[in-house]
């Protein structure tokens, strides 16, 4: 008797969900099997790694994270651009830093000002990453909308108190929603719920179900996505059929041991290439969990990451 | 199926007051009210009472007894001395809420029921806390329930409670206390069962708390459940439990027995009690929006 590889029967499937507008897109989902489980089903768009910019030039970067970039860190809309055109980025994602009610407090107008001018200076989709002050992102997610109409970008965070006029603000002007959760997959379905009880059809919807940072629960956030991907894909759960996307690097770089200097903790290497490694090992794990996109920051990392990937996806 | 009333409580503003004020009216007008209800016990939950907690319970016992003398009382506060307080003052045969399955509490314990020919809760939390499954639930039941024996308390006294979890964070909890159920007559003959009905929907929005609440109650009494803690003033739910709701009950019993279930041919009320069996069954996740789809 010969042996006979057990198989998973797949009732469901990942919507297949385009971003950005014109001949700027990018299309994740469709998938129909387990992440790279390619014996059992098929993966019709690989995951996409997009890469972060910030909105104002970061401070408190570890110097390895600025290195790469040092030439356009103060000039957004530049710092876009050479993502894409030197690092072949296919989605860039603009963390909205200067809005934080916290600290730079940009107004709504202002942010939008510098999001229009960063969406028309790269021919990719433009996702946009508020402070997840649900206030203060509400406004600036609301004026993105309106400024960059028809450009289909995605706004994030919505999380449930401002899901019905961020919600609103995406259908009138056209853009995605990222519904975003707290690591919870009840929480997850409840919020794809109400933005479809909205009227914000599932082919705008990307999901965010909040990550952790290497050490800082990337468990929690693997084990959820592991089960909202069971949920959807063997549960016929509907609901839970939305791609992911997942904002890494963000996390990564800013725990202590991205920069803590080899003195401090000599048994961790060299700081800048640890990084490096953390981020590319985070990434590792999302994409195994089920990510269709996965915001990320170095160039190294997203190397290291891309091959994987491919690797994964390669036929044989 | 027994109900036991859960209303007297601390944590409600109005009872929390009275206890601190020793105010017997808004007490005395709440056991009333419960014993018009039907309910088969009422239960006077002190919290932690940490602080003249024996002098406390004594009071509130006495002065719901001034009123109602006929409907036996369950004591329900972690401080150990107020509960042996309240035995030494109750009528009738009282309900100790609860007794754990930890040493170093069930050793103290279980002489006091026994002492007062006292009934009990055997509450199914252990050294580590709760259990994660049904078979944990029997290995500490079965613990529990040996040493009461020891201690001389029949089985008939033991008010099993395997911990109600609520559905919207804890749904394999929720699934796994109904498969323990029937376990609980093969664990002693004799054995009586409980458990706080409510915290099934702790979290799940207010208004539709209740249809969470009767349907798991429904279908714990299918697997085994003798009584509950539960809201005494939810008519539909002491309906259920008083054998006045055939309807409801049978078309859970459908959705448990996996029987088909035509849902055109229902009531939208029924419709409710199916999603929400189906829920608790397990056979979707849940969200605060389960009944519209």
């Amino acid at each position: 008797m010969s042996f006979e590889i057990p198989k998973i029967n797949y009732t469901g499937k990942v919507k297949e969900i385009t971003i950005g507008a014109g001949n700027k897109t990018a299309t994740v989902g469709g998938r129909d099997c387990f992440p790279f489980h390619l014996f059992e089903g098929s993966m019709p768009h690989k995951p996409i790694i997009a890469m972060e910019i910030w909105d104002m030039e970061p401070e408190g970067w570890p110097e390895a994270a600025i290195e790469p970039f040092k030439d356009v860190i103060s000039d957004p809309p530049a710092w876009a651009k050479k993502c894409v055109e030197e690092y072949g980025a296919q989605i860039i994602v603009v963390q909205l830093k200067s809005t934080d009610p916290n600290d730079k407090d940009r107004s709504a107008d202002e942010a939008a000002d510098m999001a229009k001018k960063i969406v028309d200076a790269v021919p990719v989709p433009v996702v946009f990453w508020g402070t997840a002050v649900n206030e203060k992102d509400e406004k600036v997610l609301k004026k993105i909308a309106e400024v960059c109409e028809g450009e289909n970008v995605s706004l994030s965070p919505v999380e449930e108190p401002i899901h019905k006029g961020v919600g609103a603000s995406a259908l009138g002007y056209k853009h995605t929603v990222v519904a975003s959760t707290p690591i919870d997959i009840n929480l997850a379905k409840q919020l794809n719920i109400l933005l479809g009880n909205l009227g914000v059809p599932d082919s705008q919807l990307l999901n965010d179900p909040t990550t952790g940072g290497l050490g800082y629960g990337i468990e929690y956030a693997y084990s959820v996505m592991e089960r909202i991907t069971q949920a959807g894909l063997t549960q016929e759960d509907e609901k839970l059929q939305i791609p992911m996307i997942n904002n890494l690097g963000n996390e990564i770089w800013k725990c202590k041991e991205a920069s803590q200097p080899e003195e401090e903790v000599p048994n961790m290497g060299e700081p800048g290439r640890r990084a490096i490694l953390m981020e590319a090992v985070g990434a590792v794990c999302y994409l195994l969990a089920g990510s269709d996109i996965l915001i990320m920051r170095h160039p190294e990392s997203i190397k290291l990451a891309q091959e994987m990937i491919d690797d994964l996806m390669a036929e044989n | 199926m027994l109900l036991i009333g859960e209303s007297l409580n601390v944590i409600s503003t109005k009872i929390g007051r009275a206890f601190k004020e020793r105010n017997p009216v808004p007490i005395q007008e709440e056991a009333k009210k419960q014993k018009e209800l039907g309910m088969d016990f009422i239960d006077i939950n002190l919290g932690p009472a940490r602080k003249g907690g024996p002098e406390l319970m004594e009071w509130v016992v006495k002065t719901v007894q001034e009123v109602v003398d006929d409907v036996p009382l369950a004591l329900d506060t972690s401080n150990i001395e107020a509960i042996e307080a309240g035995l030494a003052v109750c009528n009738g045969r009282p309900l100790i809420n609860s007794i754990m399955c930890r040493p170093a509490r069930y050793e103290k314990m279980l002489p006091i029921c026994a002492k007062y020919n006292a009934r009990m809760i055997a509450l199914l939390w252990g050294p580590h806390g709760m259990p994660r499954d049904e078979h944990e639930r029997a290995e500490l039941a079965v613990e529990l329930v040996y040493a009461a024996n020891e201690a001389g308390i029949a089985n008939e006294d033991i008010f099993i409670d395997g911990i109600v979890t609520p559905v919207n964070v804890q749904q394999d909890q929720v699934y796994s206390l109904l498969q323990f159920m029937p376990m609980v007559q093969d664990l002693g003959e004799g054995l009586r069962s409980t458990c706080g009905l409510s915290n099934v929907s702790n979290g799940s929005p207010n208004h539709l708390r209740p249809i969470i609440n009767r349907t798991y109650m429904v279908m714990l009494e299918k697997n085994g459940l003798y009584s509950a803690i539960a809201d005494a003033y939810d008519k539909d739910l002491v309906d259920i439990a008083r054998g006045r709701r055939s309807d409801i009950v049978e078309i859970i019993g459908k959705v448990m027995d996996e029987e088909p279930i035509d849902m055109s041919s229902i009531s939208k009320e029924l419709q409710d009690y199916v999603k929400t069996a189906r829920i608790l069954l397990k056979k979707a996740l849940y969200s605060d929006s389960w009944l519209e789809l």
